[in-house]
């Protein structure tokens, strides 16, 4: 019973709880506990590999990088929507270099906010992520969102990474294999 | 004009701003033609605009507790709009109406035949 009960997802809930009814209160601190624990008891989550570090810096820089990409995006979707014109797709293969689910995840979360890339498969076992690009004639639309993917993994990790995985984000990227013409 | 009236005028800027921007967002969910990017259309502007609005109310409602119920608003809105769009793009590519013969090559094909 006890190893169930995961306090930093208790603490999260109950800060959330007490956000929703606007108020840090006695009274919503402890219907607040009272209420996460019952969830945790009722509705267990498997058990994640937890190797998540919070660096402010890091996820500042993140942040500053997320917004600028998403008013970059919706000027990129006016300016189709606009146009209207249609260009060649392709589904485009990008490895990543982190290896843990978490980190795998907070990359495709931030890949998603990339302007002409929707991301279609994430398969964690070889840590790859499949986007789906507009205007794949161009080799160069190609390279770029490539660098744009490696780059928000390394903005990432730096944010939420253990050092290994820092380290790891640190060397050359190692490129798919060639497009297929 | 004092400081509350500058909140004020901002957080109606950026209330004004923000609707303008998820408008932008659905005229490219129907301008567009296919489900990528009409789903990209439907998620990145969208969320941009409720990151404006929510900017916008925070300067308008000015309590610390509210801004803390807002910041949680906008988390969990980049966490979802990111998974919808990935699942929608994901179901779409499955499916086939993501128009695959329209695909100059397909890397994920590649790899998932072997």
């Amino acid at each position: 019973m006890n190893k169930r009960l995961d306090l930093p997802l208790i603490a999260w809930l109950t800060i959330i709880w007490m956000l929703l009814w606007s108020g840090v209160t006695w009274g919503n601190l402890i219907s607040g506990v009272v209420v996460a624990v019952i969830l945790c008891l009722v509705f267990p989550l498997p058990p994640v590999a937890m190797e998540l570090r919070l660096r402010p810096l890091g996820i500042l820089r993140l942040a500053g990088y997320l917004v600028y990409d998403m008013v970059a995006s919706s000027v990129e979707v006016t300016r189709l929507a606009l146009r209207g014109k249609r260009r060649p797709a392709a589904v485009v293969r990008v490895p990543l270099r982190c290896r843990t689910d978490l980190m795998i995840a907070a990359t495709a979360v931030a890949v998603s906010s990339v302007p002409g890339g929707a991301l279609v498969e994430v398969n964690a076992g070889t840590a790859t992520l499949y986007l789906h690009l507009s205007g794949a004639d161009d080799p160069a639309v190609v390279a770029r969102a490539r660098r744009d993917v490696w780059q928000l993994e390394a903005l990432a990790v730096r944010a939420f990474g253990t050092r290994e995985e820092i380290e790891r984000v640190q060397a050359a990227p190692v490129d798919g294999k060639a497009p297929q013409p | 004009m004092n400081w509350t009236a500058a909140a004020d005028l901002a957080g109606a800027v950026l209330l004004l701003l923000g609707a303008a921007t998820c408008l932008t967002g659905v005229i490219g969910m129907l301008r567009l033609r296919d489900v990528l990017t009409r789903s990209s259309a439907a998620t990145n502007p969208q969320t941009f605009g409720m990151m404006l609005l929510l900017a916008g109310l925070a300067l308008r409602l000015r309590t610390g507790v509210d801004a803390g119920t807002l910041v949680l608003v906008a988390f969990f809105q980049l966490l979802t709009s990111a998974v919808a769009a990935h699942l929608v793009a994901r179901v779409a590519y499955r499916t086939g109406a993501a128009d695959a013969s329209a695909l100059l090559y397909d890397e994920l094909g590649e790899d998932t035949e072997h």
